[in-house]
């Protein structure tokens, strides 16, 4: 019996986790901006010829 | 290739050509060579022909952002190194120029980084101090085709971060009490009862910041609603909260399970997520200008000594000169210190024709210059100018009238139905069994909380906005659908609306011209940068063989001449040519042969193509037009199939809102549409107010909602869109409504337990919220 307290306590940390994830990628300004990032990621770095 | 390479425009013949690729003009050739030389040729690759093309503008026209108080507005952060600043950039439309924006540090060198925010047409951009200043950075944006828009708007409301916190809140309480209720629904807990107790304190514990934090909300609303008479569905929701809070305590601290409390998170979460649903608006847009957005952010002030500095338009005194410049905005009520001005006045009054004013005349905030720079004497200051006045006006009186939603309308009967309910079964278990009486009552107030009910509204017209959206009408809020699907009576505004700006419809009126002579026109026309030279010259289809003019001489905002060896030629206004005949229609252009009139040209804004179709369409609704123009368009208005008493012309601003709300009185619910600032009154009043728009990006009048141009053809189907909306919304109520009467027959029966609440609240939210966005998308999948 005493495995089903522990088991609830973990239950409640992992969501404890997630909500402070959240919370923080909230407050981060994650959620800010959902379309520009995807754009983003998808441009190519330039090789650095400029300066060599 | 036909198209321009950099902004995909038509190109003319010859094109401008470089890098063997052919450009519509020189300035997108430079911006082409601009991103070549600094290794940026990866902005052609992300789609075709996307640039923007650039608006030449005078050299100092970003002077005013030197002066402290202006460029503190935009400026986030600044120290001695770096400077960090937000502007608002209309025209990003792809992600060509996401790409372009934030690689401006290669253009650059003083740029340190830069950020765009898609969604809110805003670029966030980090320079050196020491480099550059912000008009060299706001002339950069324009040379490369992004006109920064410096006019102040309200930042728009969208998705704050506390309310995300909120949902995040409730949905983490609701899935954490719902894993430790499993096991007493199950039976499990009936011979471990420490372990049941247990995880109920925690399921307190867990659900009290739902209660304080995440619903607190629908109290604050509740509250006001009770106290204004005027009862909304936060009232029953606020009802139905406290009274599964109180009962779930009252078990858990006597020990009986743990009560409720999954299905009173979980209530709150789907609560949030539906007022998410409704409150995802369009960031980039502003429905709420207000006067300021729309006048010059900066002016030019004479001081003593004939010089001239740049002040903010607030710091405008009454008795100070200013100097305004070719079509430059004149931001108060002033005198005319100049000879005489030519003012458009198309945005402000709905006159197409340009007004010339004379030296000591007063002139009204609003209009555009034309032509030469003039000297005005400050009368009034822009606030209290007449044209922010009937701003100011219509505003208060929108605020006044409050729309009673369809959903607020039924939780009266819902609240009413609801107490009798309650009061009924308390008297008849009174007789049964008086120890039950509290129970039922508490428990008929839990199962008709209407989380169904609060949820089918913003999904069904949330998902109607979004419907109406992808085919170019933008609505401000939710509430807009349904005042849309009752609209019975339309009216247009004419200059701008019915008719199109950039389309022209030329007329001579040919008093003696010789066959050479329009050759000679011709010629002259197109050596003229004047708009009007250029409508001119396009409609002359004769073929020219070389003639050859000379002595050119333009005078801007009256005309050019040349001359011929033989004859002297004038094209201009009436003024130019000497020519001032009392019948001459207002906005007549002459051509002349030494000093005589031979030819009258008559340029008219000509009527949108779709406005036959349109109107037919538009079945058994009343249609009105409202012009500030006089009563030269109305033969061809009644053409088009306008009823020549529903006509009405040499309307002011004032009439026309006056006008929308007498048929309000009659009862009619009343639609207008309408572009300029002489509708704000009108768009204000009416119980929809559509802006039409080429831009949207840039200044509307306030409104209730902004048309794209180019989908005005729309509009009949836009009322039906709004009127399967509402049917669609009645069914879900209807759903909800069963689903509440299949709770309350468990309640009225005291045999209601947490499984069943935790089942069939969820249930009723998950069927309305499909329903609803199955009934709106599958209908207009592919077009309205």
């Amino acid at each position: 019996m005493g495995m089903i307290y522990l088991m609830l306590i973990v239950s409640l940390c992992i969501a404890a986790f997630f909500l402070v994830f959240f919370l923080w990628a909230t407050k981060n300004g994650q959620f800010d901006d959902d379309y520009t990032p995807s754009v983003r990621i998808l441009f190519e770095d330039e090789p650095k010829t400029k300066d060599e | 290739m036909e198209n321009c390479y950099h902004c995909g425009d038509r190109l003319p013949n010859p094109p401008v050509s470089f890098d063997q690729k052919a450009f519509c003009c020189q300035s997108c050739a430079s911006v082409y060579s601009l991103l070549q030389s600094n290794s940026l040729k990866d902005f052609y690759q992300f789609e075709k022909n996307p640039g923007i093309k650039p608006k030449q503008g005078r050299k100092d026209k970003y002077q005013f952002l030197s002066i402290p108080e202006i460029r503190s507005r935009y400026i986030q952060y600044e120290d001695e190194k770096i400077t960090r600043v937000k502007l608002s950039l209309p025209s990003i439309h792809c992600s060509s120029c996401i790409y372009l924006l934030e690689n401006l540090s290669k253009i650059h060198d003083g740029v340190l980084s830069s950020q765009v925010h898609f969604a809110k047409k805003e670029a966030t951009i980090v320079y050196q101090t020491q480099a550059l200043n912000l008009s060299e950075i706001a002339d950069l944006l324009q040379f490369i085709g992004y006109e920064p828009d410096f006019a102040r708007k309200k930042e728009s409301k969208s998705i704050t971060k506390s309310f995300l916190l909120k949902v995040g809140l409730a949905g983490f309480a609701f899935g954490s009490i719902m894993l430790w209720s499993a096991p007493d629904y199950f039976g499990i807990t009936l011979d471990n009862l420490q372990f049941r107790n247990f995880t109920a304190y925690l399921s307190f514990v867990v659900s009290l910041p739902v209660l304080f934090y995440s619903a607190n909300e629908y109290y604050v609303s509740a509250y006001r609603a009770f106290r204004s008479r005027n009862i909304n569905l936060d009232v029953p929701i606020t009802l139905g909260i406290f009274a599964l809070y109180a009962q779930s305590t009252y078990q858990i601290f006597t020990q009986q399970g743990p009560g409720y409390m999954d299905s009173f998170a979980g209530f709150i979460f789907f609560l949030l997520i539906g007022k998410w649903f409704q409150n995802r608006t369009y960031q980039a847009l502003s429905f709420d200008r207000d006067y300021s957005s729309y006048f010059p952010v900066a002016i030019h002030r004479i001081t003593s000594g004939n010089k001239s500095e740049i002040i903010p338009i607030e710091q405008l005194k009454t008795g100070d000169h200013i100097l305004v410049r070719n079509e430059e905005i004149i931001p108060c009520d002033c005198f005319l210190l100049s000879e005489t001005a030519r003012i458009d006045y198309s945005f402000v009054t709905g006159e197409s024709a340009l007004v010339t004013k004379k030296k000591d005349e007063l002139i009204y905030a609003g209009g555009k210059l034309m032509g030469v720079s003039i000297k005005l004497s400050v009368k009034s200051e822009t606030n209290r100018s007449h044209l922010t006045q009937l701003w100011n006006e219509t505003k208060d009186k929108k605020e006044a009238h409050q729309l009673v939603r369809y959903q607020d309308r039924i939780s009266r009967y819902f609240l009413l139905v609801l107490i009798i309910i309650a009061f009924v079964s308390g008297v008849a278990w009174a007789f049964i069994d008086p120890s039950k009486i509290m129970p039922v009552i508490v428990s008929i107030l839990i199962v008709a909380c209407p989380c169904a009910l609060a949820l089918s509204s913003p999904f069904t017209l949330g998902n109607t906005l979004s419907v109406l959206g992808k085919n170019g009408l933008y609505l401000k809020n939710t509430n807009v659908v349904e005042s849309l699907s009752e609209i019975n009576t339309i009216v247009f505004d004419k200059t701008g609306t019915l008719t199109d700006p950039l389309a022209y419809q030329v007329e001579f009126h040919d008093k003696g011209m010789t066959p050479e002579e329009w050759n000679v026109l011709k010629e002259l026309s197109s050596h003229s940068t004047h708009p009007l030279s250029k409508i001119i010259c396009q409609q002359i289809s004769r073929e020219t063989h070389s003639i050859h003019l000379n002595k050119y001489n333009e005078i801007k905002g009256k005309g050019i001449e040349a001359e011929n060896g033989v004859h002297k030629y004038q094209l201009g206004n009436e003024e130019f040519i000497g020519n001032s005949s009392q019948n001459n229609q207002h906005g007549t252009l002459f051509f002349a042969r030494d000093g005589v009139a031979i030819l009258h040209i008559l340029i008219k804004s000509a009527f949108r193509s779709s406005i036959k179709e349109l109107l037919s369409e538009l079945g058994n609704k009343t249609v009105f037009v409202l012009s500030g123009d006089d009563e030269k368009d109305q033969p061809e208005l009644i053409s088009l199939g306008f009823l020549p008493e529903h006509c009405f012309f040499k309307q002011t601003p004032m009439d026309k809102a006056d006008f929308i709300r007498k048929r309000k009185h009659l009862g009619d619910k009343v639609l207008m549409i309408g572009d300029g600032l002489n509708d704000v009154g009108a768009l204000g009043t009416a119980d929809v107010g559509i802006a039409l728009s080429e831009d949207m990006f840039r200044f509307t009048p306030s409104s209730d909602a902004i048309l794209d141009v180019k989908h005005f053809y729309l509009l009949p189907r836009f009322f039906h869109v709004a009127q399967y909306a509402k049917r669609v919304l009645k069914i879900c109520l209807a759903f909800s409504i069963t689903y509440n009467l299949i709770g309350l027959s468990f309640a009225i029966t005291a045999s209601l337990s947490p499984i069943i609440a935790a089942i069939l609240m969820p249930i009723s939210s998950i069927t309305v919220v499909l329903l609803s966005s199955m009934f709106i998308h599958i209908k207009y999948w592919k077009q309205i």
